[in-house]
């Protein structure tokens, strides 16, 4: 993982109070981490402040995996 | 009204969190009042509460505890006591036959005052998303059903403090219909934060000192937190499945003041008429009757309406009955009172002693009956009624016996 996957490994790490081997890139956010609407709230919160970015409503919802949101924060820090 | 078994107990409050540790206490006579240590006090005219201390928090996960006030928690402590009480097993049973019935007075504002603050403060990206899910009253019904798979009949009520001896009431009569099974109810508060404590404040009922109910040098109550929850049940299938059975719930009446919007009618008159309810849906006699448990919340209004009440329907027996007020030794909470204070009389009734009303120094004439002051006295209990009164003039009353 670079540096962006695991800063977003760690944010959700820590505010699903998870084990960091729990995540990868592969895990989906609903059916592996089953995370609600809510927690999608936290994290795009979290992932605004953490990388300075800006990220619309719905852009990141629960039907992704880790690695798409990756890849969405990927392309905001290209900007 | 049919009788209704009581299967299960959890408690959890300042005087004990599980049921043998809170009934040596409240037996005890001693004050579980202390000092407001969850956060700092000092400029408020009310320093003092009633505070639950450590909690086992079983299975619930930091994941799940960081989305749910202090409320909630303590009614998922006491539901999977009372569960546990009770010997029911939730995924032995159809859930559609399980409800969950909790009273609560001020929803939860250890998480609304927080996130409010940093609503404003920082704008709406500062607020958890998990507020809006946190704060409101039918949150505890809600992680209760959630966390243990209850899908009956369940009802969130609301009706300051008597709150909690509504869910019961409600709960007990409505068993048997919607294909309840078990009724899971009580009530849970959680007022020791700095806004509930300034709004008991400023409504004038919170006192600086000891809290002494019925006492002519009371000046009001002192919160306390906690949760009780109970199991109700028809007693042949609590019989059939061999549960304890704690007691049974006979009667069940609520009636409103309608005259002021804090006080309590002067005369007492809603709760002389929710007793005499309680007592006629009982099937019982006043005579009968061998403990109250009063409401009790050390204004003088309050106090004197209440024993007003006592002798307008109990007459010079009166008496004779002792009344005691057991929160006088951890707090009043609120919303929660009412299922505490049934608790505790049910426990009062299978020990054969009642737990008294503490901190008291001065009589008042007002005041004339038989109190059981400062000191648990040895008492068989085979009826008892249970009082349980709010804010503008709700006055509930439960009757209840030793099976």
């Amino acid at each position: 993982m670079d540096e962006v996957a695991e800063k977003v490994r760690n944010i959700l790490v820590e505010s699903l109070t998870l084990e960091p081997e729990e995540v990868t890139l592969e895990s989906n956010l609903r059916t592996d981490l089953e995370m609600d609407s809510t927690e999608v709230v936290e994290l795009v919160v979290a992932l605004e402040q953490d990388f300075d970015i800006k990220i619309s409503d719905g852009e990141i919802t629960n039907r992704q995996s880790v690695g798409e949101v990756v890849k969405i924060v990927r392309g905001k820090l290209a900007k | 009204m049919k009788k209704i078994a009581v299967s299960g107990i959890g408690i959890v409050a300042p005087a004990g969190t599980d049921k043998e540790d809170f009934w040596r206490n409240v037996a005890s006579g001693r004050s579980f009042v202390s000092p407001i240590t969850h956060f700092d006090a000092s400029a408020y005219p009310s320093q003092i509460a009633g505070q639950v201390g450590k909690l086992d928090l079983g299975n619930l996960s930091p994941r799940l505890l960081k989305k749910l006030d202090r409320f909630s928690v303590l009614a998922l402590v006491a539901t999977g006591n009372t569960l546990r009480d009770a010997g029911i097993e939730v995924t032995k049973e159809d859930p559609y036959s399980i409800g969950i019935f909790l009273g609560n007075a001020l929803g939860g504002w250890l998480y609304a005052e927080t996130e409010l603050r940093d609503l404003y403060v920082e704008g709406r990206a500062g607020v958890s998303p998990y507020m809006a899910s946190a704060w409101f009253p039918a949150a505890p019904q809600g992680q209760v059903s959630i966390h243990y798979g209850i899908k009956g009949y369940s009802k969130t009520v609301v009706s300051d403090k008597a709150s909690s001896l509504m869910a019961v009431g409600h709960a007990a009569k409505v068993i048997g219909n919607h294909n309840l099974k078990f009724a899971l109810a009580g009530g849970t508060e959680a007022p020791v934060t700095p806004y509930a404590l300034l709004c008991c404040s400023t409504e004038g009922s919170l006192s600086r000192g000891p809290y002494r109910p019925f006492d002519k040098a009371r000046d009001g109550f002192v919160v306390g937190e906690g949760a009780a929850v109970v199991v109700l049940e028809d007693v042949d299938s609590a019989r059939a499945r061999g549960a304890h059975i704690h007691g049974l719930v006979t009667g069940f009446a609520t009636f409103c003041d309608a005259t002021d919007r804090i006080m309590p009618d002067p005369e007492g008159k809603g709760l002389a008429r929710a007793i005499g309810g309680a007592l006629a849906g009982a099937g019982y006699q006043p005579d009968d009757i061998d403990y109250i448990s009063a409401d009790g919340i050390a204004t003088r209004l309050g106090d004197s309406s209440e024993t007003r009440a006592i002798k307008d329907v109990f007459g010079t027996n009166g008496h004779k009955i002792p009344v005691s007020a057991p929160k006088s030794m951890f707090g009043h909470l609120l919303g929660a009172s009412g299922a505490v204070d049934l608790v505790t009389t049910l426990l009062a009734m299978q020990h054969g002693v009642i737990p008294p009303t503490i901190n008291h120094e001065t009589p008042d004439d007002e005041c004339d009956l038989d109190y059981v002051f400062n000191k648990s006295r040895e008492h068989r209990i085979d009826k008892a009624l249970v009082i349980s009164r709010g804010r503008g003039g709700v006055n509930t009353v439960l009757t209840v016996e030793r099976s």
